[in-house]
């Protein structure tokens, strides 16, 4: 509504009289599409969730809308706790180490890409057409303890009680392949449209190429890694997959836990809570971080 | 000031727009509102064609030249699609998906019963059904369901330990607790399967095998702590745990013994042993479901299946006994090193099997499960 009527400030009322409603109208429908799909999918499965954390199962296993706070009162025990405590830790890990490894990488591609630019993204975007779970089964394969890797690395000495599939570091590691190149690619794209002649600015004001790196890359950047660690920390904090193919008996995450309610458990509404949970927590960080790209954006306007 | 028109339109709008989205948002929500009472047990039908079969089973369990013979035979088509866990089978029934042919483990056929789901069937219609029922007793009248009034028996499986005779020796002592290996330390695995670790420590601890009794489960889970440093990890991928190398020692399921017999380049290196405490003996079930729209050929392709000609295709295929008269020398002679992977009559009528329990118990015994899982 405010787009059309700045659109046309001096027509007068009566010279056009529809014209604005049914602009306005067009625009309105045009969100329809994007509503329905958004209400249909998303919040009336998350309605559906909050509902039924709240519900009781049946004999069959199947979820019964309720009124109890059984579930919520289930959610507070130390076990998943210490389950939440673990993700978070591996989400931190898999975030930063993202970001260590995303940082040169878009550098690189952005700043001295030439014009393989297109062609390079085009690579690092390729092998995520295959399917995150089709990935880390590949990654099964070549940890496991008589894979070529490990065949190789006991080759060259290392002990043979040493393995990599089954420990936290292979689930870390997982969740930062699986997920890197959510890093990679806004973090290039702020280096991308950064101007490059910024850069020779700080170089002719006598900065080191360090200090010009801090003084003028690193904050025109700084946008792109705060999307990235979003992009990358969020689905890491609920992912149970990599825990699941790569992990141990003492790697599980919150989200294999939730699987188990809803699969095997049997026991929706418990993982309805938990997933609520979940949500609340992600909730916290989304905040945390919508703040901090609004401050952002007001010190770049200053 | 042109606005002034529109407010009335659009709170118009917006009424009907959030009518239709609460209408819509409640839609997927009705599944789970008490449910109506259910269609009474149905009458049996004949084993007759009335219509494509409608086919949810187990990825891989059938072997394909099975279907051809029977589509070729009746000229009709078999529609497949597949589960990947007995939840997952439960949830797409309840969600009003219609079935000819389903195949509930014994634990289900039960549940189903139980809700009103299961078509009744008469064996007196099938023409093999006594290659069954008179060499098998226990299939008679086995606890899942009353005088197998709504399934027909299809696998049978038992749990036991695997190992690799190459790293941990010839042969173990014949006890669940050979999972407690020095030597394995660190490449041990258990099923990851509630009923099957539960059970297992109940065998070893001399309990109930299904208990829920809140002390028994915190000595269960104490036992539990003891066996925890030894483990790798909670898989229910057992053969190909062993086939990679990363398992020495793994609870398993004596039909997945053959498909590691059948992938590995040396099969001897493996052995399966049935600990003396008891093994859980499970089977699974031809079951009709009470909507199939096809119940006759359903009926018609269960008798198909019993030909022991087609039992002995599908045994060399999926790697499981079925309790078939004529067949059994199939099997044994696929397994010919691991003996105690049979599943016999004897077996049968120890009576260790998972049960269902009332809700209240079930979720206690997950609650177990998830703390044992966790760990410290």
């Amino acid at each position: 509504m405010t787009t059309t009527t700045t659109a046309f400030p001096e027509a007068p009322p009566e010279a056009r009289p529809e014209r604005p409603a049914r602009r306005e109208r067009l625009w309105t429908w045009m969100l329809v599409p994007g509503t329905v799909w958004m209400s249909l999918f998303f919040v009336s499965a998350l309605l559906l969730l909050i509902a039924l954390s709240f519900g009781t199962t049946d004999a069959l296993g199947n979820p019964r809308f309720g009124s109890t706070l059984d579930n919520i009162v289930g959610i507070f025990n130390p076990t998943y706790a210490r389950v939440i405590l673990r993700s978070l830790v591996y989400a931190v890990a898999a975030s930063a180490i993202c970001l260590l490894i995303a940082y040169p990488v878009a550098y690189a591609i952005a700043r001295h890409g030439g014009r393989y630019k297109n062609a390079l993204v085009a690579l690092l975007v390729v092998p995520f057409f295959a399917n995150y779970l089709v990935r880390m089964y590949g990654w099964q394969t070549l940890l496991s303890d008589e894979s070529v890797v490990m065949t190789w690395l006991r080759g060259m000495g290392v002990p043979a009680s040493f393995h990599i599939l089954d420990t936290s570091g292979a689930v870390i590691g997982g969740l930062v392949y699986g997920y890197v190149v959510f890093m990679i690619l806004p973090i290039y794209a702020s280096l991308e449209r950064m101007d490059g002649s910024l850069i020779e600015a700080g170089r002719d004001l006598y900065g080191t190429s360090l200090r010009t790196f801090f003084a003028v890359t690193v904050p025109a950047s700084r946008s792109g890694a705060y999307a990235g660690l979003a992009l990358v920390f969020l689905p890491a904090m609920g992912d149970f997959i990599s825990a699941q193919l790569l992990g141990g008996p003492d790697n599980l995450m919150i989200g294999n836990l939730v699987q188990d309610k809803f699969f095997a458990g049997q026991n929706w509404p418990l993982g309805a809570a938990l997933t609520m949970a979940l949500m609340v927590l992600l909730l916290i960080c989304m905040f945390a971080y919508l703040r901090q790209t609004a401050r952002d954006a007001k010190e770049a306007n200053r | 000031m042109r606005m002034v028109a529109t407010p009335d339109f659009s709170r118009r709008r917006f009424l009907f727009g959030s009518a239709a989205a609460a209408a819509l948002l409640a839609a997927p929500g009705c599944a789970y509102m008490t449910p109506k009472p259910n269609p009474a047990a149905t009458k049996p039908v004949e084993p007759k064609i009335d219509g494509d079969l409608v086919y949810f089973n187990w990825a891989d369990y059938v072997d394909p030249t099975v279907f051809d013979g029977f589509q070729n035979e009746y000229g009709v088509k078999v529609i497949q699609s597949n589960f990947d866990s007995m939840e997952s089978m439960q949830a797409k029934l309840a969600a009003g998906n219609r079935y000819d042919i389903i195949f509930p483990s014994a634990q289900w056929v039960q549940k189903l019963v139980a809700a009103n789901q299961l078509r009744v069937i008469d064996p007196s219609t099938l023409k093999n059904a006594p290659l069954i029922f008179d060499h098998y007793p226990y299939f008679a009248d086995p606890w899942y369901d009353q005088s197998s009034a709504h399934s027909i028996p299809f696998s049978m499986y038992k749990t036991g330990i695997a190992w690799r005779k190459d790293k941990l020796g010839e042969t173990l002592t014949g006890s669940w607790s050979d999972l407690w290996n020095e030597t394995s330390k660190g490449r041990t695995f258990v099923l990851d399967d509630r009923d099957e670790v539960l059970g297992m420590l109940s065998l070893l601890l001399g309990y109930e095998l299904n208990t829920a009794a809140t002390e028994e489960l915190d000595v269960i889970i104490g036992k539990f702590r003891n066996l925890r440093p030894y483990l790798r990890g909670f898989s229910s991928d057992d053969y190909n745990n062993l086939l990679a190398g990363d398992a020495w020692m793994h609870q398993t399921w004596s039909g997945d013994m053959a498909a590691l017999l059948w992938q590995a380049p040396d099969p001897s290196i493996y052995g399966f042993e049935a600990p003396k405490q008891g093994t859980p003996v499970n089977s699974d079930a031809y079951a009709i479901p009470v909507n199939a729209q096809h119940p006759g050929t359903a009926l018609l392709f269960i008798d198909y299946m019993l030909r022991p000609e087609n039992v002995e295709k599908n045994i060399n295929y999926i790697g499981y006994p079925m309790p078939v008269h004529g067949t059994e020398a199939t099997y044994d002679e696929i397994v010919a090193d691991y003996p105690e992977c049979t599943v016999t009559v004897e077996d049968l009528s120890r009576n260790l099997y998972f049960t269902n329990d009332s809700v209240a118990k079930t979720q206690a015994r997950d609650a177990a499960y998830t703390e044992m899982k966790v760990g410290v």
